[in-house]
């Protein structure tokens, strides 16, 4: 079968721009592929840390183009025109023909049809896909002008058993494999796809990744049911593992137990993160002293095995030493220390942000009614492990250390809890804090970030979000919702402003509550979208969002959507639509404050009564409002609506009448508006 | 190698190791240089590397360097952590196609047989703020262990690496710690005679630990930071890149004991940082401008 390869040959390429490469090379030979019109059967792609291959089957020998007629420029332009339509079409001034079209008369051409070889237009598409790659990091190296991952060793290009010679920068490309395994190199001559396949794994060189992982997972699962573990293991590390080898062997280690007395997040830390090792669980998921290393050769003689248990030793020792200065020194005596962490260059130091913490914690815990000691303190204490050895060991262990030095002083359980539980949420999946004095030192720190960073005008922009700014009103956002958190945030954000001032920080920016309300409201779109709201309910209802309880906007939206198909919503929609379409695009003195004295029908009287008493409702200060019944009490104006408009002539001929009626449905869609600006709702206007 | 006489002797000295990787790269052409006279973070820092790293002159150098964190002193009681370590320092430019394969051969040199343990290339992008370099390689690991730094710079002092150098920074203590199967760097056998690494830098762990940390004077610390800074930018103007280059590296040194005794706030840090770097940054170009 007629197959085409090419290996790319490098030095160690880090796991996440390999697999980044790897996608993006199948991706974009297959579109190009398809743009040439090369025909063929499938495309695989595999990688391994120096290896990046590309294999495509039944490609076809020839492409046969058809001939076409290509429409020119119009009769009569300047010469240099048409001499570009030309050379764009690599056609001469013979081929030109004139023709009318119903737009005048126009030039044509007619290309001759074509043969051309797919192995001519596979070494444009390779040059073209590896001079372009978008590696995320790359670098130079020798005295070579090319940019790649990590140095480029040696080009493989394979076309139906002949080779596929063209050269890109320095290199040149080759027929030969190479096998490099530790001093030993071999080259071999292949002659095709599976010649190259058995060269390498007669070498134990496996460049097929699923074939890897496979062989990873299957071992470990073994060791699993043996050794009665919990057989889950976390994916993105068997992914990264896998792609850090390329003769897995899997051995299974352990450590002495008496580390397991450190707190377990730790030793994961060390094991997973650190030396990519997988821990392993007993049935009822309590960490062992037992796991397992994904070696890149086997292990004679346990060499390997007594190696990387030294090294899990040296590492647990260290932490254990750690662990032991650090639970006993006294949180609070340690905030001074934080003075020297630096938040951010303008923004100050951590000790600064932990003050402004306590304070908007506790402004925050009158408005929704929470214990103001626990939450000061936990604020106050919310960042000290920041300067503990093990967090500058473990820099990913923020929080959770913090938590285990406040319970072993013995601070209270919600309180420790917050400290590390207001990191939350981290990463898309993730839980929000759930517990009252977590959840509201989550927020105050999420929103100080950004009223900080808005402060001083480091805002995200479309393509860059260096800061993560993003993330942290989007973990905001879901903390307010899904806790319930019923509060304004324009007054926390403007007291917020306050105490930076106090603290001497330079403002750069005098519209910051504006600029992050409007930025939430942007965010919380993504959180609806992912609700499953439809599309113009999140418009109409950002649309109308006048003041800064996100909570409010997320009932109403969930409140809409679940209504919007049924007899309450259609009811709510036709009632509006009706008094909208009179008055929607009506002049500028229609700001609907209708006179009660000019109204001459019932009909008139009882719509307005009704939207009295509905704007009452609105208006009502009340702490859990019920968007529901606010909702269902709009869908009963249907009726009201719908004899109104059977019996009263809205453009009466007495021109004050007319007006009147005009400010009444005014008034009507006004307070409409006011729960979700309906004209945004889909089939209104 | 094992033998009857001497049982304990079935793995190489600290100083063995030291000399074996001098000879087997001396043997591949590079120049052996002696260790830089003046206090220094890291291998990196001797002129040999920084300096030679810019322009366009081909250059091989391999050198012992003592290092010195003034911040990782522990009073010698931490079993892996040291104010005071050696590095063994490669720099070769332009980096040779068979940089890889001629690490894997030091190796063996010292006594790791490279085909019975796992060494593995991690990814490890480095930079250094102060001397305004970064660069791409990896950390380079023995059964878990990290024992080489492996980098191809693509900048020194802020200007671009041309052609690219690629330097090979070894942990000499932890190197010998794996050879050697010590627990505690201390216990490390500095020679055949039985004299340990604690015999010789316990006490100086202690004692500059307690000058790092407690009586270093930060007054007289901050008046030689700003005096060798005019030193440098002087000497600069007469277009005298070595010595110059010196007094970057005595303000370096300065500043990491200023760093240690925990005087510098934290907006003052980054400051701090850029004045090096533009210590570093002059002192490469006058190098470059210089060079015949």
């Amino acid at each position: 079968m007629n197959e085409f390869f090419v290996e790319l040959y490098s030095e160690e390429i880090p796991p996440n721009l390999q697999i980044n490469v790897r996608k993006e090379f199948e991706d974009r030979i297959r579109n190009l592929l398809i743009d040439e019109n090369i025909k063929f059967k499938k495309i695989f792609s595999y990688s391994s840390p120096t290896r990046l291959v590309i294999h495509v089957i039944g490609v076809v020998d020839k492409i046969k183009i058809s001939s076409k007629v290509i429409k020119g420029p119009k009769v009569g332009v300047i010469e240099d025109i048409l001499n570009n339509f030309l050379r764009s079409n690599n056609a001469s001034k013979k081929a030109l023909f004139k023709k009318k079209i119903d737009k005048g008369e126009f030039y044509f051409i007619k290309t001759l049809p074509k043969e051309l070889f797919a192995k001519d237009l596979l070494i444009k598409i390779i040059l073209n896909i590896i001079s372009s790659f978008k590696w995320k990091k790359s670098m130079k190296w020798s005295n070579h002008s090319m940019i790649w991952g990590r140095p480029l060793r040696s080009i493989l290009a394979i076309y139906n058993n002949n080779h596929l010679s063209f050269n890109f920068g320095h290199l040149r490309s080759t027929e030969n494999a190479i096998i490099e395994k530790d001093l030993l190199v071999k080259t071999k001559k292949v002659k095709n796809f599976k010649d190259y396949e058995n060269f390498l794994k007669k070498n134990n060189v496996f460049f097929n990744q699923k074939e890897r992982e496979q062989k990873i997972i299957k071992k470990l699962e073994q060791i699993c049911k043996s050794g009665n573990y919990n057989n889950v293991f976390n994916n993105r590390l068997i992914e990264e593992v896998t792609n850090i080898v390329e003769d897995p062997n899997v051995l299974l280690l352990e450590f002495d137990k008496k580390y397991l007395e450190i707190p377990p997040e730790i030793i994961i830390s060390t094991l997973e993160l650190h030396q990519k090792y997988f821990p392993l669980f007993d049935n009822k998921n309590k960490l062992t002293n037992n796991f397992c290393v994904v070696a890149n050769k086997p292990d004679t003689n346990n060499i390997i095995k007594d190696g990387n248990q030294r090294v899990v030793e040296a590492r647990l020792s260290d932490a254990k030493f750690f662990w032991n200065k650090d639970k006993s020194r006294n949180l609070i005596k340690q905030l001074a220390n934080l003075k020297k962490i630096t938040f951010y260059e303008k923004l100050g130091s951590i000790y600064d942000k932990t003050q402004r913490l306590r304070k908007l914690s506790s402004w925050l815990s009158d408005e929704i009614n929470i214990n103001k000691e626990k939450v000061e303190i936990a604020a106050s204490i919310s960042k000290s492990d920041l300067c503990s050895d093990l967090v500058n060991e473990y820099p990913e262990l923020q929080g959770k250390m913090g938590k285990y030095f406040a319970l072993a002083q013995g601070f209270d359980e919600e309180v420790a809890n917050a400290v590390s539980d207001h990191y939350l949420p981290i990463g898309n999946a993730s839980i929000v804090a759930k517990k009252p004095i977590s959840y509201s030192i989550s927020l105050v720190d999420k929103l100080d970030t950004l009223v900080g960073f808005f402060l001083i005008n480091q805002k995200p922009t479309s393509s860059k979000d260096p800061l993560a700014l993003r993330r942290s009103a989007i973990g905001l956002l879901k903390t307010i919702i899904e806790n319930k958190i019923n509060i304004k945030l324009s007054d926390l954000i403007n007291y917020n402003i306050k105490l930076f001032q106090e603290q001497k920080v330079n403002i750069e920016n005098i519209d910051v509550e504006n600029e992050i309300i409007k930025f939430l409201r942007d965010r919380i779109k993504n959180i609806l979208k992912e609700k499953n709201i439809k599309g113009d309910i999140i418009d109409a209802s950002i649309s109308s969002h006048a003041n800064s309880n996100f909570l409010d906007l997320y009932k109403k939206n969930i409140i809409m959507n679940k209504y919007i198909n049924k007899d309450i919503g259609k009811n709510v929609l036709s009632s509006y639509k009706r008094a909208f379409n009179i008055v929607g695009k009506s002049a500028d003195n229609i700001d609907g404050n209708p006179d009660a004295v000019l109204f001459r029908q019932d009909e008139e009287k009882n719509l307005f009564e009704k939207i009295k008493e509905i704007r009452k409702n609105i208006t009502i200060k009340e702490n859990n409002k019920d968007f529901e019944k606010l909702l269902i009490s709009l869908s009963e104006t249907r009726l009201l609506t719908d004899s109104f408009f059977d019996k009263v002539k809205v453009n009466d001929e007495n021109i004050d009448i007319k007006n009147n009626r005009l400010q009444l449905l005014k008034l009507f869609c006004n307070t409409f508006n006011n729960f979700i600006n309906f004209s945004k709702l889909e089939g209104v206007s | 190698m094992p033998t009857k006489k001497n049982k304990k002797k079935n793995y190489l000295s600290f100083q063995e190791i030291t000399l074996g990787l001098q000879k087997f790269w001396s043997k591949h052409g590079c120049v052996i240089l002696q260790p830089y006279d003046t206090e220094v973070g890291a291998g990196t820092f001797h002129p040999a590397t920084t300096l030679r790293s810019l322009g366009p002159k081909p250059w091989k150098a391999a050198y012992v360097q003592p290092s010195r964190r003034p911040t990782d002193g522990r009073y010698g009681e931490n079993p892996n952590r040291l104010q005071h370590y050696y590095q063994y320092q490669v720099i070769l430019k332009p980096s040779p196609d068979n940089v890889k394969q001629l690490y894997l051969k030091s190796l063996n040199a010292i006594g790791i047989d490279v085909k019975k343990h796992d060494i593995r290339f991690i990814e490890d992008d480095w930079e250094s703020p102060t001397l305004g370099a970064a660069g791409l390689g990896w950390e380079v690991w023995c059964d878990g262990m990290e024992i080489t730094q492996f980098t191809y710079f693509q900048q020194m002092a802020s200007l671009e690496c041309k052609p690219v150098p690629v330097e090979l920074t070894y942990g000499l203590e932890r190197i010998c710690m794996f050879v050697q199967g010590k627990k505690n760097v201390f216990d490390i056998e500095w020679n055949e005679e039985g004299v340990k690494y604690k015999d010789i830098f316990f006490r100086s762990e202690k004692e500059f630990s307690a000058y790092n940390f407690e009586f270093a004077n930060t007054e007289t610390l901050l008046k030689n930071f700003e005096l060798a800074e005019i030193e440098c930018k002087s000497l600069l103007e007469k277009n005298l890149a070595l010595p110059a280059y010196d007094q970057c590296l005595k303000a370096s040194h300065f500043f990491n004991l200023l760093d240690a005794r925990g005087v510098i706030g934290v907006a003052e840090r980054t400051g701090f940082i850029g004045r090096i770097r533009e210590l570093a940054k002059g002192s490469g170009e006058v190098w470059l401008k210089t060079q015949i």
